[in-house]
């Protein structure tokens, strides 16, 4: 019987060891094309209310890792950014999709938002 | 007049000697305070200005552009996009010869032909130079990013790469469209709007060519900033004129079609094509002249007839003297050591920034050195280039030269010229004793595998060149021409930077006599026994008269 329970184990831990990889390296779940935009129009929004220099993000994804980014946006920390009440006005879907923007071009990431 | 008494007699001798001194040092404070005052008067324009400006504006002056058409209102361009070729489409719908014209350009094609049978140059081609190493014929995929096409070579030449009036990323955009096609959410129906009407506003933005567009590759060339020409750089899209008298606003604001002037989009002035100067015409003769040097717009005597340097011209090419330095600005890559590439950190590739915060190590490229306000080196050079490609071979007892100027003193064709010399370290086929081509891009390539055997193997493979399977590293040399940064006249190289014993700029140029700089017993005794015996004589023929005159007198 323990035999078994040993065997169904492994098989288990075999079956969901690469499915959690790969929901790891998927990173947090939204729609990271459609948050690079919300990110810029975010930005924009922010330049025109005169808080910030530039209508351009001044903040990449390639400009931390994957784990600082994950620790920004769980924590809901965004002063990094400035911007601070456009962010507090973003709906969480939004902050969510930019999240998945952030982490999918992070420094650490396969494909990082600028070149080597 | 006659003086009768003897003392008045022995005064009138050493009162002659004194008038000629007078007369001598008056000659040379002229001499001097006409110097100055001409070298004044060439700066604040007094005197009037030098042939070769006058010429210059001359040349230049019909320049006007003006366009009869409005892109903005062309029914072909006001339309959604959804990819490059259609951008192109568009273009060729009135420019219908603008494409078929510009594949056959080496812009496109990235090749020539060589004067060695079977051999291309260019990027293309079989050539190699020491910091890229080679384009592995357009394998290597990095290389791609600076080809004037949509999609690398795929989908057409991109109009906007040279023609576009602002700067867009296409790509981006064409991407993220044919991701959100067939989303149904009103946001994304709102970003796919917002996008068609950037791209709509992009591609009837339409220009000549302006610096930044062929900077976007030629400043940048060798894969940054600066790394591959120390002349040509981004410091150069918004250039002072202490920087380039001939790009700066304040200047001339000259782009780079004006003097690289093209015809049916072959662009002028490859200096890798042989010959580089067949002919010297001026832009007065023809505005389209084929191939551009100094003298096409400032003549053959370009300083004030009186000028010592009218003289040089023959012999030494104008951007010796009017460039002191290149990377005035920006830094250059110097050094390029791919000996020491394939390094790890915790296992993982690393780099490291030096002092100009350019990176002076990384895995993936070795170890490189970077300068500013770099000293030319000088070289005579009649217009071509001795180049080392893939199947030549070489002796990896000596330094390779892998590009060197061609020329001589006895070739009439030949200028003393300044070069930057890029020097560096790469790989070689042992056994065949031939420099190799390692892919570096892709999933075969160096920067992936940091195995350079394989990707030896692979780049080789892609020009058709066998590889023994051995190799070791070699040291190389790589010269370009300097011939941009053109600076002030005021800021000209003085006499002395050539001419002096010891720290000549031009101490590598042994087969010529240099005053100033060489000695040579000979010559200087003939010099010597030409002055002594000058002033023998003149003693002799003073004495002679002291002693007849005296007689006379008495």
């Amino acid at each position: 019987m323990i035999k078994r329970m040993i065997i169904a184990s492994a098989l288990v831990m075999f079956t969901l060891a690469p499915l959690g990889a790969a929901l790891a390296a998927e990173g947090p779940g939204g729609n990271k094309r459609k948050g690079k935009y919300t990110y810029r129009k975010l930005v924009k929004a922010c330049f025109e209310r005169g808080a910030v220099e530039s209508a351009s993000p001044s903040v990449s994804p390639s400009d931390k890792k994957m784990s600082e980014w994950t620790s920004i946006f769980q924590g809901k920390d965004f002063s990094a950014f400035g911007c601070d009440e456009e962010w507090a006005a973003a709906k969480d879907k939004d902050i969510q999709d930019i999240y998945a923007y952030f982490y999918s071009f992070a420094a650490d990431s396969p494909t990082p938002a600028t070149c080597k | 007049m006659g003086v009768k008494d003897p003392a008045m007699g022995r005064l009138h001798i050493p009162a002659t000697y004194i008038i000629i001194m007078i007369l001598g040092l008056a000659w040379c404070l002229g001499l001097v305070t006409g110097l100055s005052v001409r070298t004044a008067a060439a700066e604040t324009g007094v005197m009037g200005e030098a042939l070769g400006m006058k010429l210059a504006k001359q040349a230049v002056k019909a320049n006007k552009r003006w366009t009869t058409a409005d892109h903005s209102k062309v029914d072909a361009l006001n339309r959604d996009f959804t990819s490059g070729s259609q951008i192109t489409e568009a273009c060729l719908s009135c420019h219908t010869d603008a494409s078929m014209q510009f594949e056959k350009t080496i812009h496109w094609t990235w090749r020539v032909d060589s004067e060695k049978p079977g051999i291309m140059n260019g990027k293309a081609g079989h050539a190699v130079n020491n910091f890229c190493i080679s384009g592995n014929a357009m394998e290597d995929k990095s290389c791609l990013a600076c080809h004037v096409g949509w999609n690398g070579v795929e989908d057409g030449v991109n109009c906007l790469n040279c023609h576009g009036g602002e700067t867009y990323n296409y790509q981006e955009a064409f991407g993220d469209i044919q991701a959100f096609m067939g989303d149904d959410d009103p946001e994304t129906l709102e970003i796919i709007k917002e996008l068609q009407g950037e791209i709509k506003a992009a591609v009837k933005n339409i220009t000549m060519p302006q610096r930044g567009h062929c900077g976007e590759c030629h400043f940048k060339g060798g894969g940054g900033d600066g790394v591959k020409h120390g002349d040509l750089d981004t410091s150069l899209i918004k250039p002072n004129k202490m920087l380039d008298v001939h790009m700066a606003a304040e200047g001339a604001d000259f782009t780079c079609t004006r003097c690289h002037t093209t015809v049916k989009h072959n662009i002028a002035g490859r200096l890798y094509t042989r010959p580089a100067s067949a002919e010297r015409k001026s832009l007065i003769q023809d505005d389209m002249a084929t191939k551009i040097t100094c003298e096409s717009c400032h003549g053959t005597l370009p300083h004030t007839t009186d000028s010592k340097m009218n003289d040089h011209v023959d012999k030494v090419a104008c951007q010796s003297c009017h460039i002191p330095a290149y990377a005035r600005v920006n830094p250059t890559k110097m050094w390029w050591d791919w000996t020491k590439a394939g390094e790890l950190k915790d296992g993982k590739p690393y780099s490291v920034k030096g002092e100009f915060g350019k990176p002076v190590y990384k895995s993936i490229k070795g170890e490189f050195s970077w300068d500013k306000n770099v000293q030319p080196e000088y070289f005579w050079y009649n217009g071509s280039f001795s180049n080392i490609g893939i199947k030549d071979g070489i002796d990896p007892a000596e330094i390779v030269k892998v590009s060197h100027p061609v020329g001589g003193s006895a070739d009439p064709d030949s200028r003393i010229h300044p070069f930057k010399i890029h020097r560096g370290k790469q790989p070689y086929d042992k056994v065949n004793k031939q420099l190799v081509a390692p892919m570096l891009s892709g999933p075969n390539g160096f920067w992936s595998t940091l195995d350079m055997n394989d990707a030896i193997t692979h780049g080789n493979k892609s020009l058709d060149v066998p590889f023994s399977g051995e190799f070791d590293y070699v040291e190389t040399t790589y010269a370009f021409p300097i011939t941009h940064m053109v600076a002030p006249g005021k800021n000209a190289l003085s006499c002395e930077e050539c001419h002096i014993r010891g720290s000549s700029r031009l101490a590598n140029i042994t087969d010529i006599y240099l005053p100033g700089r060489d000695k040579n017993d000979l010559l200087d005794g003939i010099g010597m026994i030409a002055v002594l015996g000058a002033l023998f004589g003149v003693m002799l023929h003073g004495l002679g008269r002291f002693f007849t005159r005296n007689g006379k007198e008495d």
